[in-house]
């Protein structure tokens, strides 16, 4: 691909590359006529692109002449490349040219096809900002002609490098993303965006308190030989007159290019030539087999306890799928990751930061608690299995009590972890008892009004997608969970209350009696607002069973 | 246990309603199904079949009328109903994040049976019904046809007097469908009654010995397969005429079409 063409043949290419652009430039016009909504949110983010785009680019010259540019522009084109090599695993619908099983009916060789897609792929929003910041990243470092015309052909290698990466990792999972495991995988997706922000701005943040940029040096060091970076960083060292150096980076770059054209080709070609995921998956009956049902079993001896012939408690029967699906449902999976880091980001960056308070611990709690909220509705309208199951308001009891011990099971060593580990950071040991009865009371009054809740206002989790309340549903989420935290909070009241005033009355030293009490009122809390779920829900099973069925 | 019930219908509904907004789905039903029966509820799309199923199943509550399951009453007897039913809703999701053989334990262990039998009957339900290489597979991997299946192993696992079916065999290919049937008929053999809803009527008519045609939310006729067909030559002509839609022939209005360009 990178060796010239012969005549006959670079016209062939030119004419087929040409049809490619053409056709890409098509699909783009023709998907903004579509409706004017998507018509307005494309140009609204093609404005916010190209909007921070035109800020990087102004950043980045604004940077000439300072000692940590180059650092600056290798970290930023790099953070860049990763997110061309994830975007295809996340978004794999979001182009259509990306698709190989489109173009298999077409007689193409392999080398024009490549060249023309690289080519098409080089079109939109996307390698415009790939190219402002690549060309702020060079201008920012290029001193002289020579650095200048290297400059050139670093933006190319990274604008290549860039798109080249993205097709390649696209094509090695096709299989993987036509999948329902590959579905299971882009609902997952929103939330390692989320939690990666709060990396960022933690990152950000403590750049800031450091007052300058050196500490990006050390990442920088190793990142400069890592293509397409390497490309960007080869500039700054023709600047500074080692040639050699940029030399052996723009060859580093230029190697890597040609591997993932070819790890790309050879990919496309068997892709081409052979079955497509959906047809093999259908095919194979024992290809994806379940192992964790006896490790979970392992874990959880007691779950099994009817192995021995006794009749098993509903309440571990429940509470052993509430755990599997915790794992294997990606969305209640995603709901509960979520929970979980920002439980624990929370608490331990405002700690880590000085700025936190130990009671911020029981943000784990409170966050965790939610899980708790609309039960039902995680179980979708397979909800009728439970239904057909539960005649009595004791059945019903158990369901919730199922339900409630497999969020514990998890919850209370979590919840207890991060107030360890929040007092431990803050080096405030005598808070510690205080904190933990505070957070298992919290954690008390959210599992409480969660299963009254659960029962009085159900809603449906579409499955598909990344909303989480069926259209026309979302005054009833709204009420349910913005309602019951409001309830559980009133319901720590008292806890609260004398929390506050054993600290005015200067009873410092009985704060410890708050870990028994704290604890004490939670599970009784608990216990009372599952048995008064547990009438509602017996009672009002064909409405609940409507309510989730909406997605 | 059949035997005991003797005399009482399997199902009983008298006066059932259910409007949903402007629509009424069922405008007042009374129907009596004979215990020990292979019953067959027919009817076109939109009649009713699957709100009337959902209310007799106690799954949606009616607006009015009452409807009795082996002698005991849906809503003031669930603890007895619910034991003796089984249920294969059509449209309902199963916990398809469970694989075949976990979902039989799941649901025999919540319907309260003991774990060693749970697990006997499971593996003989998964063979007879040709699941068991896919026992280890998630529901959600599942083609249709395995998923009804599954679903009627789930349905059948506590031995139910009364097994409600509905659309059973609809998107199934020809190889499980027979497999389905073969343990339906087994099932009924033994004197238990299976309702189903289908809108196919050569399959009605092959499988069942009592059938209740449906349209528009009302019963139009019931009673053993040759009360129901009569003179008619099938089933399907029977049904035509009941529903109203026999008369209208394709033909008059058409008169231009066919036979060369004219």
């Amino acid at each position: 691909m990178s060796t010239p063409a012969t005549a006959a043949e670079g016209t062939a290419a030119e004419s087929l590359t040409s049809v490619f652009v053409r056709l890409k430039v098509s699909l783009l016009r023709n998907g903004l006529r579509q409706s004017a909504g998507r018509r307005a949110a494309y140009v609204a983010s093609m404005v916010v692109a190209l909007l921070f785009a035109a800020l990087q680019f102004l950043g980045l010259i604004a940077l000439r002449g300072n000692a940590h540019a180059a650092a600056v522009g290798v970290l930023l084109v790099a953070v860049l490349a990763l997110g061309w090599a994830v975007m295809p695993l996340f978004f794999p619908s979001g182009d259509e040219t990306l698709d190989p099983t489109r173009l298999v009916m077409l007689p193409l060789r392999p080398a024009p096809l490549i060249r023309a897609l690289l080519a098409a792929s080089l079109v939109g929003i996307g390698p415009l900002f790939t190219l402002c910041l690549a060309a702020g990243a060079v201008i920012a470092v290029a001193r002289g002609a020579a650095a200048l015309a290297v400059g050139f052909l670093a933006i190319a290698f990274t604008l290549l490098v860039c798109v080249a990466l993205a097709r390649a990792v696209a094509a090695a999972n096709v299989r993987l993303l036509t999948s329902r495991k590959g579905r299971d995988l882009a609902v997952l997706s929103g939330l390692v965006v989320a939690i990666g922000a709060q990396f960022v701005n933690f990152g950000v943040q403590r750049l800031g308190s450091s007052g300058g940029l050196a500490p990006l040096e050390p990442f920088a060091d190793v990142l400069r030989w890592i293509p397409p970076a390497a490309a960007v960083d080869a500039v700054d060292s023709v600047s500074d007159g080692a040639y050699a150096t940029a030399l052996a980076q723009l060859a580093l770059t230029a190697a890597a290019l040609a591997a993932l054209l070819y790890s790309w080709q050879r990919n496309l070609t068997r892709l081409m030539t052979s079955p497509d995921g959906s047809t093999l998956g259908a095919a194979g009956p024992t290809s994806d087999g379940v192992r964790g049902s006896t490790g979970l079993a392992r874990l959880l001896p007691f779950l099994r306890a009817d192995a021995r012939g006794g009749t098993p408690s509903r309440t571990a029967t429940v509470m052993e799928r509430s755990l599997r699906y915790i794992w294997r449902d990606p969305k209640t999976k995603a709901a509960w990751i979520t929970s979980l880091a920002i439980g624990l980001i929370v608490p331990l960056f405002n700690a880590l930061q000085g700025t936190g308070s130990v009671y911020f611990a029981c943000f784990a709690a409170g966050m965790l608690g939610i899980q708790m909220y609309n039960q039902f509705g995680q179980d979708t309208s397979a909800f009728w299995m439970v239904a057909m199951t539960i005649s009595s308001t004791r059945d019903a009891y158990l369901e919730l009590c199922g339900r409630a011990l497999a969020l514990l099971v998890v919850t209370l060593p979590y919840a207890t972890l991060v107030t360890v580990l929040t007092t431990a950071l803050l080096g405030d040991w005598r808070a510690l008892p205080e904190v933990l009865g505070l957070s298992f009371a919290l954690l008390g009054a959210m599992l409480a009004t969660g299963a009254w809740s659960s029962a009085r206002f159900p809603y449906s989790i579409p499955q598909e997608g990344y909303k989480n309340v069926a259209p026309g549903q979302a005054g009833l989420a709204w009420i349910s969970i913005f309602g019951g935290m409001v309830a559980a909070a009133l319901l720590c009241a008292p806890v609260l209350a004398l929390t506050i005033w054993l600290h005015v009355a200067g009873a410092d030293a009985w704060t410890w009696l708050l870990l028994p009490l704290g604890t004490a009122y939670g599970a009784g809390i608990t216990a009372l607002g599952l048995r008064l779920a547990a009438p509602r829900t017996a009672g009002r099973l064909p409405e609940i069973l409507a309510a989730v069925s909406k997605g | 246990m059949v035997d005991e019930a003797a005399g009482v219908p399997a199902v009983r509904v008298q006066g059932l309603w259910k409007r949903f907004g402007e629509q009424i789905a069922v405008a007042g039903i009374d129907l009596e199904l004979p215990s020990g029966r292979f019953i067959g509820l027919v009817g076109p799309n939109g009649a009713g079949k699957t709100t009337t199923l959902s209310m007799v199943t106690g799954l949606l509550r009616p607006d009015h009328g009452t409807v009795e399951v082996a002698g005991r009453d849906v809503w003031r007897d669930p603890a007895q109903v619910k034991a003796r039913i089984g249920v294969l809703p059509e449209g309902l999701r199963l916990f398809e994040r469970l694989s075949g053989r976990e979902l039989l334990s799941y649901t025999g262990r919540l319907r309260g049976l003991p774990g060693a039998e749970v697990d006997k009957r499971a593996a003989q339900l998964l063979d007879v019904l040709d699941l068991a290489g896919a026992q280890h597979k998630l529901v959600v991997d599942y083609s249709t046809g395995m998923r009804k299946k599954i679903g009627l192993a789930a349905a059948l696992l506590h031995n139910p007097e009364v097994l409600f079916l509905d659309e059973p065999f609809e998107g199934v290919d020809p190889v499980s469908a027979q497999t389905i049937r073969g343990v339906l008929e087994r099932y009924t053999a033994s004197g238990a009654t299976v309702v189903f809803s289908s809108h196919v009527m050569e399959l009605v008519e092959s499988l069942c010995d009592w059938v209740a045609v449906m349209a528009a939310g009302r019963i139009r006729a019931h009673g053993t397969l040759e009360d129901v067909r009569g003179e008619a030559a099938s089933l399907q002509e029977a049904f035509l005429e009941l529903v109203g839609a026999g008369a209208r022939t394709a033909g008059s209005d058409l008169d231009w079409l066919g036979g060369g360009a004219r």
